[in-house]
C-alpha cells in the first residue's frame, strides 16, 4: 500500500506494472538468486568430480579446497559486520548468501568426506563440530525468521538493554499501589498476598522457557493468583489490584520480550565459538594433509 | 452554594505575551512610526486588537551590526525579514561565500583507507574531540553576554568584496521577507559592510503588515510574483501549454494566504491531546470553493467526515493543489448544487497557499482540460484500516520525513546492527536511538528525518545546522556548533541530542570560566563523508531498515 494514495496530481499518474519479481522482498529475490548460483555450482562440481573420477583421480582434495575456501567465506559474515564503515555490500546480502551457501556446504561435506560419519577421531571431532555449526545455524534463521514477529505482536517495544530498567520502574510502581491501598482502606490483604506471592513475580524475568517455547504459563499464573485473592478484596481494594493486574499484563509482555531476546542473543553465542572452532580444525587439517601430502 | 467548581486560575494567554524582544520600548517604537516605510502605513487600516503599535513592539526588534556581521546565510532558513534602518549591507551575488565561512561543514568524501581507519582510530570513549582548532568562521559575541555567541561574521571584508561580485542594500531596503512567510531557503548571504542598525520583523508581524497595509502588501506579492509564482505556476500540471499573457493574467489575479503557526513544532511537541479538531481550517466540507488553492510550502490534510470524527483522505505537500474537481464541476454544471466542497482542508502546522480565483480558472483553464477525476468516492469505498498508515503518519507529522528510519519489526531481530554501524562510523557513539513510535508493524526510529520543513535550523546562532547543498541532508558542523540546545528544542521528533564531549583520555571537557560541560548537538548525518551511504542500511542483515520519504513509502 502506498502511503500517499490520492494527492491531486499524482493521482493521474500511471504507474507502469509490477512483475511478481519487483513483488518479491529483496531478501527473497536475493535468496533465489543465490539458491540459482550455488544450484549451478554444485552441478557443476558434480560434472568435474564424475570426469575426475572416470580419470581415476581423486576428487577428495578438490572438494576439499573448496569447501574450505567456502568456510572462510561464511565465517567472513562477521567480519563484514565489523567494517560497517567501507562499502562491502549490504549486509542482507551477506546474510543470504551465508544462509544458502551454508546449506550447500553441507552437501560439499558430505561429497568431500564420502559418507555421513568418518573413520578416526580427528575427523570426527572435526564432523560433529561442523554438524553443530550447521544446525545452529539453521535453528538461528528459524528463530530470527519466527522471533521477531512474535516480538512486534506481543505489544510493547522495548529495547533489550534498558529491560532491568524498566522491570525496576514496573517493581517501583506495584510497591507503591500496595502500600497506597493499605494506607487507603487500613486493610493488608493486599499487601500480604503480594508480599508471599506476587513479589516473586515482579523480582525479575520469569518463564523464560514458557515463553521461548509460547506456553500461557505467565497468564496462567496471573488468572490463577487473581482468582485467590479477589474474593477478600472490597471495592476499594479491588480497585488497586486492578491497577496491579495491569502492571502485571505489561510485565509479562515485557518478560516475553526479554526471554525472545535474550535467545536470539544468545544464539550467537553458542554458533560464533562453534564456527571459529570449525575454522581452527578446519585449518589444522589442511595442514596435514598438506604435510603428509609432501 | 456555588455550582462553578473552584480550580486553579490564570489570565487567558494573549498573542504578545511574549515578545520577540522585552527590550523593545514605546520611545523606539515612536522612532520606528517616523522612518520613512514605516510612516506610510495606515495605522487605521489595522484592527483595535492589532494595533500598528502593537506589532512594532512586539514583533520586531532592532538589531546593530557591526562590519562583517552575517545577517542571513545562503540556504538558512528563518522566519524573519529586516528593514534596513541605517548603514549599508552588501549581497552575495556571485560566487556564493565558501561553506567554512559560513560555519559550514566539509563535505569532501572520505578515500577508502581513511574509511577503514576508522577500525582502529576510534577511541574506547565516545565523544571524543581531538581537534580543537577554531575553524574559519569568527563568532561575534553578545555585549552584555560574553559566553553567549550572537551570530558569525566576515574577518575579512576587504577581501570578500574583492572575490564576490556583491549588490548593495541601503537605508529603507526590506528583505528576507519572500523566504520568511514561504518557509524557504534564504537566496543569498548578506553581511554588513560598516556598521548597520536593522529591523528585525518576524513572520507574525509581517503576515499583519500584508493583511492589512496595502503599500507592504503590494511590495511583498509583487516581489513573489517576480521571483516564484511564475515558476510555481508553471510547474503545476494544469497550467502546462499556456501562453505566456495567460500565465501573466492569471498569475496577476492570484491571492496569497498563510494559515496556522509557524512555530508549529513548539505546540506540537507540547500538546497531549492532538487531533484534527486542533487543527486550523482553510477551507471547509460542503461550503461552495471559491478558488483553487494551490500549496506553496507546508502541509495541509484533507479530509471528510466519517463516524463521529474526520477521515484523512491524504496530505498536501508543496506543488499540491485543492478544490479543482469541485471548481470544474462547478463550472461544467451551473445548475447542480452539488458542487460543494467534497472534504475539508485544515493546516499541519503552517500553510503558505496560493488562491487562483474561480473565475480565472473558467476563463482559462477549464476550457481546455480533461475533467479530473473522482477521488474522494474512491476513498469512501476503501475499508478504514487501509488508510490507518497514513493516518498515523499524519498525526505523528511523520509526512514531512525526507530521509526517516522506517523500520519493519517484522524483519528486524532486535539485534542493533544498524546501532553498531551508525557508532562505528561516527566516533564510537551512535547518532540515533533504535526506537520510537510503532504502528502495525512499523517503527519510526529516533533518527533524523531530514524534513521538508526543517525547524531545527531556525533560530542556530551560528549556523551551524544546515542543509547540505548536494541532496539536502541536514547536517551540524561540529566545529561551529556552540551547544546552545536550540535546534534540540526546537526538533519535534526529539531526534537530536547533546552530548558531552571529551578529550582523548576520555576526560568530560569543561568551559575554562564555569566550568560546565561543553556540550554539542549531534544527528543522524547520513553518513556525510562515508563511503556506500548510510551505515545503518547497509548494515541491516535482514533489509528490515530503510531511509523513506514518507510520500513514496511503499508499506
Amino acid at each position: 500500500m502506498n502511503l500517499m494514495p490520492s494527492p491531486p496530481e499524482r493521482e493521474s499518474e500511471h504507474l507502469p506494472a509490477v512483475s511478481w519479481w519487483d513483488k518479491l522482498s529483496q531478501r527473497s529475490r536475493d535468496m533465489i538468486l543465490f539458491v540459482l548460483l550455488a544450484a549451478s555450482a554444485i552441478f557443476g562440481l558434480l560434472l568435474l568430480t564424475d570426469a575426475y573420477e572416470k580419470n581415476l583421480e581423486r576428487t577428495d582434495t578438490l572438494t576439499g579446497y573448496i569447501l574450505f575456501g567456502l568456510i572462510i567465506f561464511l565465517g567472513a559474515l562477521n567480519s563484514r559486520k565489523k567494517m560497517s564503515m567501507i562499502p562491502l555490500g549490504r549486509a542482507s546480502l551477506w546474510l543470504s548468501a551465508h544462509v544458502v551457501f551454508g546449506i550447500a556446504a553441507i552437501g560439499l561435506f558430505w561429497l568431500h568426506i564420502g559418507t555421513i560419519w568418518p573413520v578416526g577421531l580427528y575427523e570426527q571431532v572435526l564432523t560433529a563440530i561442523f554438524y553443530l555449526v550447521a544446525i545452529s545455524g539453521v535453528i538461528g534463521f528459524l528463530l530470527y525468521r519466527i522471533g521477531a514477529r512474535q516480538l512486534t505482536q506481543s505489544g510493547v517495544e522495548v529495547i533489550y538493554e534498558r529491560i532491568p530498567r524498566e522491570l525496576y520502574e514496573i517493581r517501583e510502581q506495584s510497591e507503591k499501589i500496595v502500600l497506597k491501598c493499605t494506607e487507603e482502606t487500613g486493610s493488608d490483604t493486599l499487601a500480604k498476598h503480594y508480599e508471599d506471592t506476587l513479589s516473586w513475580f515482579f523480582r525479575k524475568p520469569r518463564f523464560y522457557w514458557q515463553n521461548i517455547f509460547g506456553l500461557q504459563s505467565s497468564a496462567h499464573w496471573m488468572r490463577f493468583h487473581a482468582a485467590s485473592v479477589v474474593r477478600y478484596l472490597d471495592e476499594k481494594e479491588t480497585a488497586h489490584f486492578d491497577e496491579l493486574m495491569t502492571l502485571i499484563s505489561v510485565k509479562r509482555k515485557i518478560d516475553h520480550h526479554y526471554a525472545a531476546q535474550d535467545l536470539m542473543k544468545k544464539w550467537l553465542l553458542i554458533h560464533l565459538p562453534l564456527s571459529i572452532a570449525l575454522l581452527v580444525l578446519a585449518s589444522w587439517h589442511w595442514f596435514l594433509v598438506e604435510v603428509y601430502a609432501i | 452554594m456555588s455550582a462553578t467548581a473552584a480550580g486553579p486560575t490564570i489570565a487567558r494567554p494573549q498573542r504578545w505575551d511574549s515578545p520577540f524582544d522585552s527590550e523593545m520600548t514605546d520611545a523606539m517604537v515612536e522612532g520606528l512610526l517616523e522612518v520613512k516605510e514605516i510612516a506610510g502605513i495606515q495605522t487605521d487600516k489595522f484592527p483595535a486588537r492589532i494595533p500598528l503599535e502593537g506589532i512594532l513592539k512586539n514583533d520586531t526588534r532592532i538589531i546593530n551590526y557591526e562590519s562583517g556581521d552575517i545577517i542571513v546565510r545562503q540556504g538558512d532558513y528563518g522566519n524573519s525579514a529586516f528593514l534596513v534602518l541605517d548603514g549599508d549591507l552588501r549581497v552575495v551575488v556571485s560566487p556564493g561565500l565558501p561553506s567554512d565561512i559560513m560555519g559550514r561543514i566539509d563535505e569532501t568524501q572520505r578515500t577508502f583507507f581513511n574509511s577503514l581507519s576508522q577500525l582502529w582510530t576510534n577511541r574506547w570513549f565516545p565523544e571524543v574531540r581531538n581537534d580543537f582548532s577554531k575553524a574559519k568562521t569568527g563568532l561575534r559575541h553578545s555585549e552584555d553576554k560574553a559566553d553567549t555567541v550572537r551570530g558569525v561574521f566576515l574577518q575579512d571584508v576587504p577581501a570578500v568584496l574583492d572575490q564576490h561580485q556583491t549588490v548593495v542594500l541601503s537605508e529603507g531596503a526590506l528583505f528576507g521577507e519572500l523566504a520568511a512567510l514561504g518557509r524557504v531557503p534564504r537566496t543569498a548571504s548578506i553581511f554588513a559592510e560598516g556598521k548597520a542598525t536593522l529591523l528585525e520583523i518576524r513572520w507574525q508581524g509581517l503576515r499583519e503588515l500584508r493583511n492589512y497595509d496595502e503599500g507592504w502588501r503590494r511590495i511583498i506579492n509583487q516581489r513573489y510574483r517576480e521571483t516564484a509564482l511564475r515558476t510555481h505556476l508553471n510547474e503545476t500540471s494544469m497550467f502546462h501549454g499556456l501562453s505566456d499573457e495567460v500565465m501573466s493574467k492569471i498569475s496577476d489575479q492570484c491571492l496569497f494566504e498563510t494559515y496556522g503557526s509557524f512555530e508549529w513544532h513548539t505546540s506540537f511537541k507540547q500538546a497531549r491531546n492532538r487531533g484534527i479538531e486542533q487543527e486550523p481550517i482553510i477551507a471547509r466540507e460542503r461550503e461552495y470553493p471559491d478558488g483553487l488553492l494551490l500549496i506553496r510550502a507546508g502541509f495541509a490534510r484533507e479530509s471528510i467526515k466519517h463516524g463521529n470524527s474526520r477521515r484523512t483522505v491524504t496530505y498536501l505537500g508543496a506543488g499540491d493543489h485543492y478544490g479543482l474537481e469541485e471548481l470544474y464541476s462547478a463550472w461544467k454544471n451551473p445548475e447542480d448544487a452539488g458542487a460543494a466542497l467534497q472534504s475539508s482542508l485544515t493546516s499541519l502546522g503552517y500553510v503558505d497557499a496560493i488562491r487562483v480565483p474561480a473565475p480565472v480558472l473558467e476563463e482559462f483553464v477549464f476550457p481546455n482540460m480533461d475533467p479530473p477525476e473522482s477521488r474522494i468516492e474512491k476513498v469512501r469505498s476503501r475499508p478504514i484500516d487501509q488508510d490507518s498508515l497514513l493516518e498515523w503518519a499524519v498525526e505523528e507529522r511523520f509526512i514531512n520525513a525526507r530521509q526517516a528510519m522506517v523500520i519493519d519489526m517484522d524483519k528486524c531481530v532486535r539485534c542493533d546492527d544498524c546501532v553498531r554501524a551508525c557508532a562505528s562510523t561516527h566516533g564510537g557513539n551512535p547518532r540515533f536511538r533504535r526506537h520510537g513510535k510503532t504502528h502495525d508493524h512499523w517503527m519510526v526510529a529516533n533518527a533524523c528525518m531530514h524534513c521538508v520543513d526543517p525547524v531545527c535550523m531556525i533560530g542556530c546562532p551560528t549556523g551551524a545546522i544546515h542543509r547540505s547543498l548536494s541532496g539536502g541532508k541536514v547536517i551540524i558542523n561540529d566545529k561551529t556548533c556552540i551547544g546552545c540546545g536550540t535546534c534540540a528544542n526546537s526538533c519535534p521528533y526529539n531526534n537530536i541530542s547533546m552530548v558531552n564531549i571529551a578529550d582523548s583520555s576520555g576526560t568530560k571537557i569543561v568551559d575554562e570560566t564555569t566550568h560546565k560541560p561543553i556540550m554539542k548537538a549531534t544527528k543522524c548525518d547520513l553518513c556525510t563523508g562515508q563511503l556506500g551511504g548510510p551505515a545503518c542500511v547497509r548494515a541491516c542483515p535482514n533489509d528490515a531498515l530503510k531511509r523513506v520519504s514518507f510520500n513514496e513509502f511503499d508499506a
